[in-house]
């Protein structure tokens, strides 16, 4: 057995004119933890809902294991957690997971995950009486609970508080030890850094970078000069050579390089520019470059 | 699909508003109906048994549009789209909804006939009662997929007004709050082909010594599909966007 554990080909979704996803493709091996990160309206909830076969796509073609997502989930080897998923506020938290574990053809023992999803404690308190990050976490034991080879986490930690995002992020590491796949979309920067093997990056419902996060953060070469400089040409602080782009900031100018050792030569040269520091970009910088790039053609 | 019938009813158990409302309204109008002054003799019997089955059949199709129509909210909160994580099909869950549903319309009626025999001293042999008491739980199945077809196009602030139009209209014109001779001849003309017609006068038939007419028959089929295809039409819209539930 040598599937992919997904195989998204062409997967395109147009609401009226606006295309949410366009000619997507993209390949998880198994064991994989991939991030999809992407700002708002990129495109990752509606590649996740028709991952999971929530949405029909316009055209491409989902496999999860060489199968189609109603099989997968049919046979227990998907578990998903969506934001939008609801829980019936009537029920109890166990009473919810409970139910979930009696619909699959196996599962594990529900103690043990409401235990490791952290829901035991409020397991008898109706889900309607219970925070968002709470609902979150039953979410979480839902989704567990058929012990699925491919975990589908649509920004698992919204709503939850620091605390509860580390704990959270603990039990999924434990998981993914024993070699599931894992997908989540996310927005926090940190958590795609911190917990993913691999970054795919989503903008207008393409794949613009993927690779991990070292990977990404030098697909966007060039390092920040910042300096002190009141009045500042900013048309002639981007005729500099190796200079980019120049944002200011009240007094500060920020030069983004390609190339910082010229650039910052002619600066101290040809400006008073003072108190400068030379940055490397991190992950964030990354994002915002290639999220922006484009967006302004 | 046993587990997930099991979780409805236990979520009915838990909101008894919506049975209390489907057996003590019809509870409190048979009482008050048959116990007017002036109704004496002959005529108090007959309307103790004939209101016995209006207002046993009126609960039924109050609690069956009323819950299954229900299926709206959990569209609204997500709930649909959560079941859609599992390997329950969407076909399941409405088969299971409809199922849980049907449990509900047995209160009313069996409420209500107590309520004849210990009451109103009604009187009927056993193959009446025996024949009276499914026809008023099985044959209130259309309002189920009715209340389904509603729940699955309307809107979560639509359902309810929609509802009780239908149900109050369908009620009064089709003769469960005063028979179709006491209404005025073009009204009592539509009354006649309504589902709800068709289906308590099965049961006025059986319970007057005679047996349910073909035309009462054949109406009620005939809303049956109908209905079906209204709720088939909801389900396969709903089922297709996941997205907008």
């Amino acid at each position: 057995m040598t599937n992919a554990a997904v195989q998204l080909t062409g997967l395109t979704k147009r609401f009226g004119a606006l295309t949410a996803v366009d000619g997507l493709d993209l390949t998880i091996r198994r064991g994989e933890v991939v991030a999809l990160l992407g700002p708002n309206g990129a495109g990752k909830s509606t590649t996740i809902d028709m991952l999971l076969g929530l949405q029909r796509p316009d055209a491409g073609t989902v496999l999860l294991d060489g199968q189609s997502p109603a099989k997968a989930i049919a046979k227990g080897t998907v578990g998903a957690l969506l934001q939008s998923g609801g829980l019936l506020p009537d029920l109890t938290a166990g009473e919810t997971v409970r139910l979930t574990a009696a619909l699959q053809q196996r599962s594990r023992p529900v103690r043990d995950v409401l235990d490791r999803a952290g829901v035991t404690e409020f397991a008898n308190q109706r889900v309607g009486g219970l925070s968002g990050g709470q609902q979150q976490r039953i979410r979480f034991a839902m989704a567990l609970v058929a012990d699925p080879e491919l975990l589908v986490l649509d920004e698992p930690t919204t709503g939850m508080d620091v605390e509860t995002r580390r704990g959270f992020w603990t039990t999924m590491r434990q998981e993914t030890a024993q070699g599931r796949t894992v997908l989540f979309a996310t927005h926090y920067l940190d958590e795609a850094d911190a917990y993913a093997d691999r970054i795919v990056l989503l903008r207008a419902g393409q794949v613009i970078a993927d690779g991990t996060a070292a990977q990404i953060k030098a697909a966007v070469t060039g390092r920040t000069i910042r300096a002190t400089l009141p009045g500042a040409d900013l048309v002639g602080l981007a005729a500099l050579p190796g200079v980019d782009r120049v944002e200011t900031r009240g007094d500060v100018v920020m030069l983004h390089c390609d190339d910082s050792d010229t650039a910052l030569r002619s600066l101290l040269s040809s400006t008073d520019a003072h108190d400068v520091e030379v940055t490397a970009r991190n992950l964030e910088d990354a994002f915002i470059a290639l999220t922006a790039a484009g967006s302004s053609k | 699909m046993r587990a997930y019938v099991r979780l409805e009813l236990r979520r009915l158990a838990r909101m008894p508003g919506l049975l209390i409302f489907a057996v003590l309204m019809p509870l409190l109008s048979y009482l008050l109906f048959t116990n007017l002054h002036g109704l004496t003799g002959q005529d108090r019997d007959v309307a103790a048994t004939y209101t016995m089955v209006s207002m046993a059949g009126y609960g039924a199709i109050g609690a069956l549009l009323n819950y299954a129509s229900g299926v709206v909210v959990d569209r609204s909160i997500g709930w649909m789209r959560q079941l859609r994580l599992t390997p329950l099909s969407p076909v399941r869950v409405v088969v299971g909804k409809g199922l849980a549903a049907m449990v509900t319309a047995i209160v009313p009626v069996v409420a209500l006939c107590v309520a004849g025999v210990l009451v109103n001293d009604v009187r009927l042999g056993p193959v009446q009662w025996l024949a009276i008491v499914p026809l008023l739980w099985f044959g209130a199945l259309p309002f189920a997929l009715l209340g389904l077809g509603m729940g699955y196009l309307a809107t979560a602030q639509t359902v309810q007004p929609l509802n009780l139009l239908v149900y109050l209209g369908m009620s009064v014109v089709g003769g469960l709050w005063l028979p179709l001779d006491a209404l005025p001849g073009w009204v009592a003309a539509v009354g006649r082909w309504l589902p709800t017609h068709a289906y308590a006068d099965m049961s006025w038939q059986v319970a007057f010594g005679g047996s349910p007419t073909v035309t009462d028959l054949l109406t009620l089929a005939g809303w049956m599909v109908a209905f079906t295809g209204l709720a088939v039409v909801g389900f396969r819209r709903s089922v297709r966007s996941t997205a907008s539930l």
